[in-house]
């Protein structure tokens, strides 16, 4: 894609959420991320990922500094590659073929300020055929840079027969930067492979997110995400979409807790091209304080049999959040049965009177329905992960009361 | 232990029961019979502070303390706990942690929940959500299970009999008896004769509640067998026959 092009698309504004004026971000301040282990610590801990993250991170990137030192050697050991995706594109020409075929770069103008201004920072993972990588990969970008434009592109190719698990971090320290966080992903799920992501956003009040995801799933492979975002931000948008080929299945799990005067477009898209290919849309979302929460969803049933489901449930918490559910079923194929649920309302006082009458005071049955609520079981994600994404809940519903 | 003294109860401006006398010991069982719509639940839900039942006169006496306008939760935390008629429910509380939870706050032994886990027969319900996509039995013998989890001193029973078939009425009146041995007393409102038999022997005394207020309280015998032979209008002249 020519130059021209790109830079005309930097004035394409997404089709939903706010638009963005992107002058106001700085772009290219290489050197700067080196964070003390305590610093690192306080971000992970409001992913929920405890402790010690230097020590653990196969991949961790702050600002535009790739923390590489803290890559799995032993992932290399079994063939995978774990690499910033400048230094993948670089060293492995192979790695072209992924690179910007599921998210074109004039999608809109994060996508085209990323292919322009991004460098290629971000990371690139590669799992060979046949290798199940059960231990959870985790990749964590942070910021700590004022009026700073991140912008990220990820690639990750799980080859036939394989499976990776992996989670992302993304998070900022709690206060003010005004920064902005573009990360492009595209996912290449092989035949027969399965990919388990799981993302977690922990954000500042003035910050602007726009993550652009695109995933391929081959002939009986298996897609399985769990977003969760439950910080303030300026504004949130993102719409992931997943295309399914012959037999091949997605789960798409989302809990968004909305906080403050935040803005949060959140959509999940499943494209059921293959025949027996199965789809759901699972999501929960909290809106608090004078949020603004849009859950989008949507299933295509371009071929059958096959069948999707969505399931969108919101809770209102106060007088002042807003949340529009969107749940949408298109079909070109009469053997696609798709069905759809979606409900919004408040926490019912029979179930606050039930917890009383047990002993639980008014705060703390609060919390436990909160928590019971954005609680989607997700059995396919490894334990360890099961455990984060609880550590997660359990933070969110204990401030999710009052 | 426990004492109502000419307790009033309103709906919001409308009183629906007047002038209830009660006095509850240790390890007793007090049974509240009357008919549908008499104001059964409406008393155990205005003994717990369960709105929006208001008491409007009189008091409620725990352990020597006017616990009149406790809010549920401390009322629960001191020892008086109901058992829903129909429990709501929880999607996303899964009913064993909730269990567990109950346990820890109230310092429960696992030995006291292995007996009534297995007499009450709830093993299989604990992995599901609390009272979700559970049939009417089940719901009431996780939640006869889940109160007498906590050890209450009192337990404020609402038909946990309606609705279950008699296997699990023998189970459930099993379960009774080993909380009274442990110590609680009980208010239990039910229909079920054959669950006041098995009950019986352990029975102090039966209320009849009619129209909004207790209109006879007497032992089983004198009773039970009146209601049972002539229903609650014709026993009610009977039991005022003999004075």
């Amino acid at each position: 894609m020519d130059r021209e092009t790109l830079l005309k698309a930097l004035n394409k504004p997404s089709p939903y959420g706010p638009d963005v004026d992107l002058s106001r971000f700085n772009v290219g301040l290489a050197g700067e991320g080196v964070l003390e282990e305590g610093e690192v610590d306080k971000i992970s801990s409001r992913l929920g990922l405890g402790s010690g993250l230097l020590r653990k991170a196969d991949y961790l990137q702050v600002n535009e500094s790739v923390l590489s030192k803290f890559m799995r050697e032993k992932l290399t050991e079994r063939g995978a590659v774990v690499l910033p995706t400048s230094e993948a594109l670089k060293k492995l020409d192979w790695v072209r073929e992924y690179s910007w075929r599921l998210v074109k770069p004039d999608t809109d103008k994060y996508t085209a300020a990323t292919k322009l201004y991004g460098n290629e920072l971000g990371f690139f993972i590669y799992v060979p055929p046949g290798i199940k990588i059960k231990d959870p990969i985790y990749t964590c970008l942070f910021i700590t840079r004022k009026e700073y434009a991140q912008l990220l592109h990820n690639i990750v190719v799980v080859d036939d027969g394989a499976e990776l698990n992996l989670v992302t971090g993304c998070g900022v320290p709690d206060q003010p930067l005004g920064s902005l966080h573009v990360g492009i992903s595209e996912y290449y799920v092989g035949r027969g492979s399965k990919l388990t992501y799981t993302m977690i956003h922990a954000w500042a009040p003035d910050m602007v997110v726009r993550p652009r995801t695109v995933v391929k799933v081959g002939e009986g492979g298996e897609y399985v995400s769990y977003y969760v975002i439950y910080s303030s931000v300026e504004s949130l948008q993102t719409y992931p979409k997943v295309y399914l080929g012959e037999g091949a299945k997605a789960t798409l799990n989302s809990i968004v807790v909305g906080d403050g005067k935040s803005v949060y477009d959140v959509g999940s898209a499943i494209v059921l091209e293959g025949k027996d290919s199965a789809g759901e849309i699972l999501s929960r979302n909290l809106g608090r304080g004078s949020s603004l929460i849009y859950a989008r969803s949507r299933i295509e049933g371009r071929a059958g049999p096959s069948r999707g489901h969505i399931e969108c449930l919101g809770l209102i918490e106060g007088d002042n959040a807003i949340i529009e559910s969107l749940p949408e079923i298109s079909s070109s194929s009469p053997e696609a049965v798709l069905t759809h649920e979606a409900a919004i309302g408040k926490i019912s006082e029979d179930l606050i009177s039930y917890l009383l009458s047990k002993g639980f005071s008014e705060e703390e049955a609060r919390a436990a329905i909160v928590k019971g609520f954005l609680n989607i079981e997700e059995p396919k994600l490894p334990q360890q992960v099961r455990e984060v994404i609880k550590r997660t809940i359990e933070y969110i519903a204990s401030k999710a009361v009052g | 232990m426990l004492e109502l003294r000419e307790v009033d109860v309103a709906v919001g401006k409308r009183k629906i029961l007047s002038n209830i006398n009660m006095v509850v010991k240790p390890r007793e069982l007090h049974v509240v019979l009357g008919p549908n719509g008499s104001g059964k639940t409406s008393l155990l839900n205005a003994v717990m502070g369960i709105k929006p039942y208001e008491v409007i006169k009189g008091s409620i006496i725990f352990e020597g303390s006017d616990i009149t306008q406790e809010p549920p939760h401390v009322k629960a935390r001191k020892g008086v706990v109901v058992a829903y008629q129909i429990p709501p429910p929880i999607k996303g509380l899964v009913a064993g942690r909730f269990a567990e939870e109950l346990m820890r706050r109230f310092n429960v032994e696992s030995s006291y929940a292995e007996v009534l886990s297995e007499v009450l027969e709830v093993r299989d319900l604990l992995s599901k959500y609390l009272f979700d996509k559970m049939s009417g039995g089940e719901k009431k013998r996780l939640e006869t299970f889940l109160t007498l989890l906590t050890k209450p001193k009192v337990a404020l029973l609402d038909e946990p009999d309606s609705g279950v078939d008699v296997e699990s009425l023998n189970r459930m009146s099993e379960a009774l008896k080993v909380a009274l041995s442990k110590g609680t007393s009980m208010v239990l409102v039910t229909h079920s004769l054959h669950m006041l038999r098995l009950l019986r022997d352990h029975i102090t005394s039966v209320h009849v509640l009619y129209g909004g207020t207790v209109v006879h309280s007497g032992l089983y015998d004198e009773v039970v067998p009146s209601i049972e032979r002539y229903g609650f209008s014709g026993a009610l002249t009977q039991l005022a026959r003999m004075g």
